[in-house]
């Protein structure tokens, strides 16, 4: 959904190879958002004026959309009603004699109460779905408005009561509008700017990207939304009373209308979705442009203007889909790394002189039963991981394997029985949700790997530390620590997009690793990796157990299961068919009728 | 028959397939081998026409397919049975059947091809009206087995034909394809059953990490200690 | 009682206009799988065209289908080929509901510059004519739509179920890959489905011309309805789609006369709410997964 611009700009700049870049970065920056404050004041004319004013309100309006939009990639086409909210929430108080100063934090409140109450229930939509949900809410609003004229002037609009200066934020002058404006966009930049290299802009995008991985990763993904959400409304039910106060004169079809929705989504579009100062740029290209037509041929052509926008907005998608920002980044960024050298191992690990004793139970998967449809997929499974033991899960495809795993990480819950773990605190409890098993230390990984892909190497694991660290900072030295061990360190700025099956298994391990898991379950994790790296990814896994990590892992690679395992569980269509020692499960007459074959024992034999 | 020349291949910018060259001769069984993630599927995939690969060519009966799409290859005569099955599965199994031989060379003898496919597929034949949804999945793996027959293809490729199958049922799988190779077929065949796949077959590739190690005979491979010790588990 | 049936009647004459509408939408976002934002004017189009067309010929207005459905079809397969198709491939969703938005801007401004913000009256052609069924009175233009509507979904039905084409497009539906694997060529399929997906809301213009007044912002109005329509039928059930528009007609009819005219928007997008959060798959779609079309 989006590239990493946004990182390279918001990322703290002495981390980076080169050093010079980022500073010519800042300082074009400060000398664009100057700009935009300046060029009008030295023009003066009314005209440019209004221009900018509305730069500076779509590009605010528009950055505070990205958030949810972008970051998120929530598609929202009905922003309009939070904007909406601010403006009727500035008026009505206004002529009850409250000033917009205080209307707009009024409204900014009503407007994050709508946001949760909105978005709560549509999260699980996906796509176009979330998106028709959304003009849905905004026709649902405008109708409401329209009805309830007691207090919104119906169809007839409110006015605002003739009161000038800055406690009404109504002026006869522009440059005042201009210095309330422009505050509100840097304001509304910083916000986007804080969230974006802060936890919560990680945790944003990984559920972006792979909501369930992110969940593995301990991330509230509901919260961070929820939070992503409500600091977008706010911002944009702000934007809304200053218009509102700027215009003089509101009415529902304007305020909660689907064209300024889509119009607040297609800067944003247009600039970069996704980035930081992406909506900016787009609101600082296209508005100018608009008025302009708007302004020298709206008189002449009606819709005219309208025209020309709809064909951009296909001509951006088709040609240009990471907006300007991508653009600008392809011509004036650096080549993409290097790929090919894919080869690099994981990193020979000294091993610990001992091992600690297997102590006592420390997950416990109690009968459980799970249907899908007409299939039995576990039926009645049963068993204990001790801690510090490795524990292997083998079985033919479809056995129920993932299944288990599922249930043991909450992804799925039981039709009956349950799973308990042991907290660090030495008392049993029943996690259910995804983010309670991360909570007390369960980490998973994915047979399926399920990278952020749009994330560098770095920051994917860094989402896995941000579960032990609050501080960018800290997780990322986390992250680059846990990236060398498992010998990722040529790739820490490499897309994960990028990354063979075998680089983006060995991610996988990688992120979980960094949340500093006390129970690690790892899926098919040797799958597709050459016989060195199997070597090596045992003594990694071996010394990870040395920590006193205990292990369970669905592994089909028989040299890994034999010299790794101190208990093997064997399952077969849903069943436990035999358990033991890994030398003893693979005589077992049952195991190799329903996994190994008879070739395995004649090979053997 | 099927020649590929240093193919490169992948999905997005991740290449799984680095410089592989194979071929297969008219009436040849051949295998590849390999661990989950070492690129067989991508192997088949790019024959088919599903993936482009980056460089390389690809020649089948000495023309070059290697720009072709995936409908265009099925002309040409080239089948591949997917991975998982891939049936339609809210259409019934007749018309899935009927699906198959879509391709113009097999469309005007279909059913003289339904004929005999069903021949081959006794079990197929009872459930012909049934949606293809709501079979069982070994049934499901023979239609689609069956499905891929009626295109008449000159050359047939099996993707993982037991995957997800309980033994009992892959044994039945693995009949078939005994069946279908003694009629004088021409197979490429990609299957976790080491073992049994190197039995039917006449020559095996072996594949790590996309790129070809070891080739050979089926029957050398299979006493080859590099393939025993990572594929047969010895 | 004679009411009720006339609010009834009402509901059932509204619902065969919806359901011609979101007939065409719902077999795009069942095979095509990519919200056409800019199906609304598609029928916009359809119906200047029929007021354009008729105007110049002077001909009854029914008459101009068979200029009019071509010519979308033509439409709706351009957009399919030169805006969808390069991006089916795209990693999300966002840029094809971008690029649908964005023709539909185009599109209504389109309009707007060639024929105004004045609406255009097509000649009624005798449509208009009120018909007594017992105690309830309709418009025979009503009737037609409601015909049509019917005859609309049995003929397709049929194409789909008894056509080697038809089986086709049902084919690459419900497994892509697969039906590449058979030899159909899957582009093609998807610029004839959405050919005759704009082809039929060509149809619905032609009949709802006579009716309504027509002007550029006419598809946003119907095309909120019809995504309602075809989310509560079910996507790609084109059966489920008439259901759904008859449930949303009697919703829209009963509410705007018992609750109120200027509520009944609330209505339908509420029910279009619960729908969407409560069974995404809609009251007559088996699964989310948009994988199959059930004719």
């Amino acid at each position: 959904m989006t590239d990493t611009t946004a990182a390279s700009l918001a990322a703290p700049a002495a981390d980076k190879p080169a050093a010079g870049r980022p500073r010519r970065n800042l300082i074009a920056l400060v000398l664009f958002l100057a700009a935009i404050f300046l060029v009008p004041v030295a023009i003066g004319d009314q005209f440019v004026y209004h221009v900018f004013i509305t730069i500076c309100l779509f590009a605010g309006l528009s950055t505070a959309w990205n958030i949810v939009g972008g970051f998120a990639g929530q598609l929202s086409l009905g922003h309009a009603i939070f904007y909406g909210i601010g403006a009727y929430a500035g008026i009505i108080l206004m002529n009850m004699g409250i000033s917009p100063w205080i209307g707009m934090f009024a409204g900014a409140a009503v407007a994050v109460v709508a946001a949760i109450v909105i978005s709560y229930p549509c999260f699980r939509l996906k796509g176009p779905f979330f998106a028709l949900a959304t003009i849905a809410f905004l026709e649902v609003f405008r109708v409401l408005a329209l009805h309830f004229s007691g207090l919104t002037g119906g169809a007839t609009g409110l006015m605002i009561p003739l009161k000038l200066g800055w406690e009404w934020m109504v002026f006869r002058e522009r440059l005042p509008a201009l210095v309330i404006v422009y505050g509100m966009m840097l304001v509304s930049l910083a916000a986007a700017w804080w969230i974006r290299s802060h936890r919560l802009g990680f945790y944003l995008v990984a559920t972006r990207e792979r909501e369930s991985a992110a969940q593995a990763a301990g991330v509230s993904t509901v919260k961070v939304r929820l939070i992503a959400v409500s600091v977008s409304a706010a911002l944009c039910a702000m934007f809304g009373t200053f218009h509102a106060m700027y215009l003089t004169f509101i009415e529902p079809a304007a305020m909660f209308s689907l064209t300024t929705s889509i119009q607040i989504a297609m800067f944003a579009l247009i600039g970069g979705i996704g980035t930081v100062f992406g909506p900016l740029i787009g609101a600082v290209f296209l508005v100018p442009v608009s008025e302009l037509a708007r302004g020298w041929l709206g008189a002449h052509a009606l819709g005219l203007h309208g025209f020309v926008y709809g064909i951009v907005l296909v001509l951006v998608v088709l040609f240009m889909p990471n907006g300007l920002m991508g653009a600008m980044k392809r011509m004036f960024g650096k080549a993409e790394p290097e790929r090919g050298v894919q080869a690099a191992s994981v990193a020979a690990t000294p091993r610990a002189s001992e091992r600690p004793a297997i102590g006592h139970e420390i997950m416990v998967a109690d009968h459980l039963d799970k249907h899908f449809g007409g299939l039995h997929v576990t039926n009645d499974v049963s068993f204990s991981l001790k801690e510090g033991e490795i524990l292997a899960l083998i079985g033919p495809n479809g056995a129920g394997k993932t299944t288990v795993f599922n249930m043991l990480s909450g992804f799925l819950t039981p039709d009956s029985g349950g799973v308990k773990v042991r907290d660090a605190a030495g008392n049993f409890v029943s996690p259910t949700t995804p983010g309670d098993f991360a909570a007390i230390g369960v980490g998973r990984t994915f047979q399926i790997v399920q990278p952020f892909a749009a994330m560098t190497v770095e920051e994917n694991i860094m989402v896995g530390a941000f579960h032990r660290f609050h501080d960018v900072g800290d997780a990322r030295e986390a992250a680059r620590e846990t990236a060398h061990r498992m010998g990722l360190g040529p790739w820490l700025n490499a897309e994960a997009r990028g990354l063979t099956i075998g680089g983006l298994k060995r991610l996988e391990v990688a992120r979980v690793m960094a949340m500093q898991p006390r129970i690690l379950l790892l899926d098919e994790v040797m799958a597709g990796i050459n016989q060195t790296d199997v070597r090596r990814a045992i003594d990694l896994m071996l010394s990870i157990r040395d920590t006193g990590v205990s292990i369970i892992a669905i592994e089909h690679v028989m040299q890994a299961v034999m010299s790794l395992s101190d208990r093997v569980i064997v399952l077969n269509s849903g069943q436990i068919i035999a358990e033991g020692k890994p030398q003893d499960v693979v005589r077992d007459p049952t195991v190799i009728e329903a996994y190994l074959g008879k070739e395995f024992t004649h090979a053997h034999a | 028959m099927l020649t590929l020349e240093n193919i490169h291949a992948g999905y997005g910018a991740t290449t799984i397939l680095q410089d592989v060259s194979l071929h297969v001769t008219a009436g040849e069984v051949v295998t590849i081998v390999g661990a989950n993630g070492a690129g067989k599927t991508t192997t088949l995939r790019t024959i088919a026409g599903l993936i482009r690969p980056s460089s390389g060519k690809i020649t089948f009966e000495g023309e070059d397919i290697t720009k072709l799409s995936a409908h265009e290859t099925v002309e040409l005569g080239v089948t591949l049975i997917p991975e998982g099955r891939q049936l339609f599965s809210d259409m019934t199994v007749l018309e899935n059947l009927l699906m198959g031989s879509y391709r113009k060379a097999a469309r005007a003898a279909q059913h003289d091809t339904l004929d005999y496919v069903l021949s081959l597929f006794p079990r197929v034949k009872e459930r012909l009206a049934q949606n293809a949804g709501s079979l069982s999945g070994g049934e499901q793996q023979m239609v689609a087995i069956a499905r891929g027959m009626m295109a008449k293809p000159k050359l047939l490729m099996f993707d993982e034909p037991s995957l997800g199958l309980a033994p009992i049922i892959v044994q039945q799988v693995f009949e078939v394809i005994d069946t279908i190779v003694k009629t004088g077929a021409t197979v490429l065949i990609v299957e976790q059953n080491v073992f049994h796949t190197l039995k039917a077959a006449d020559r095996g590739y072996v594949l790590e990490n996309g790129e070809i190690v070891l080739t050979d005979d089926a029957e050398a491979l299979l006493s080859n200690d590099h393939v025993r010790q990572a594929y047969l588990g010895i | 009682m004679e009411t009720f049936l006339q609010v009834l009647a009402n509901g059932l004459m509204l619902g065969a206009l919806f359901a011609i509408v979101s007939i065409g939408l719902t077999l795009i976002f069942g095979i095509v799988k990519v919200v056409n934002f800019a199906h609304g004017e598609f029928l916009m189009i359809g119906m200047y065209l029929t007021f354009v067309v008729t105007g110049w010929l002077g001909i009854h207005p029914l008459y101009t289908i068979v200029i009019v459905a071509p010519l979308l079809f033509l439409a709706g397969a351009a957009t399919q080929r030169f805006i969808i198709q390069p991006l089916m491939s795209a990693r999300d969703d966002h840029i094809q509901i971008f690029a649908t938005v964005g023709l539909s801007t185009a599109l209504i401004n389109l309009a707007l510059l060639i024929f105004g913000a004045d609406i255009a009256n097509t000649p009624s052609g005798g449509l208009r004519t009120p018909v007594e069924i017992g105690p309830v009175r309709v418009l025979s233009g009503q009737l037609f739509i409601l015909i049509a509507a019917i005859a609309l979904v049995i003929g397709l039905r049929l194409f789909l179920q008894k056509t080697q084409t038809g089986r086709a497009i049902r084919a690459v539906a419900q497994n892509r890959a697969a039906a590449q694997l058979m030899g159909i060529n899957v582009n093609r399929i998807y610029v004839l489905t959405f050919g005759i997906g704009a082809a039929c809301v060509g149809l619905a213009a032609t009949l709802i011309a006579p009716l309504y007044p027509t002007s550029p912002n006419i598809g946003t109005y119907f095309v909120l309805t019809a995504f309602v329509v075809v989310v509560l039928g079910g996507l790609g059930s084109i059966g489920g789609a008439f259901v759904g528009a008859m449930v949303i007609g009697l919703i829209d009819s009963f509410s705007g006369f018992y609750i109120g005219s200027d509520l009944r928007e609330v209505a339908v997008f509420g029910v279009f709410l619960l729908i969407l959060i409560l069974k995404p798959s809609g009251l007559f779609g088996k699964s989310l997964n948009l994988s199959h079309v059930s004719p």
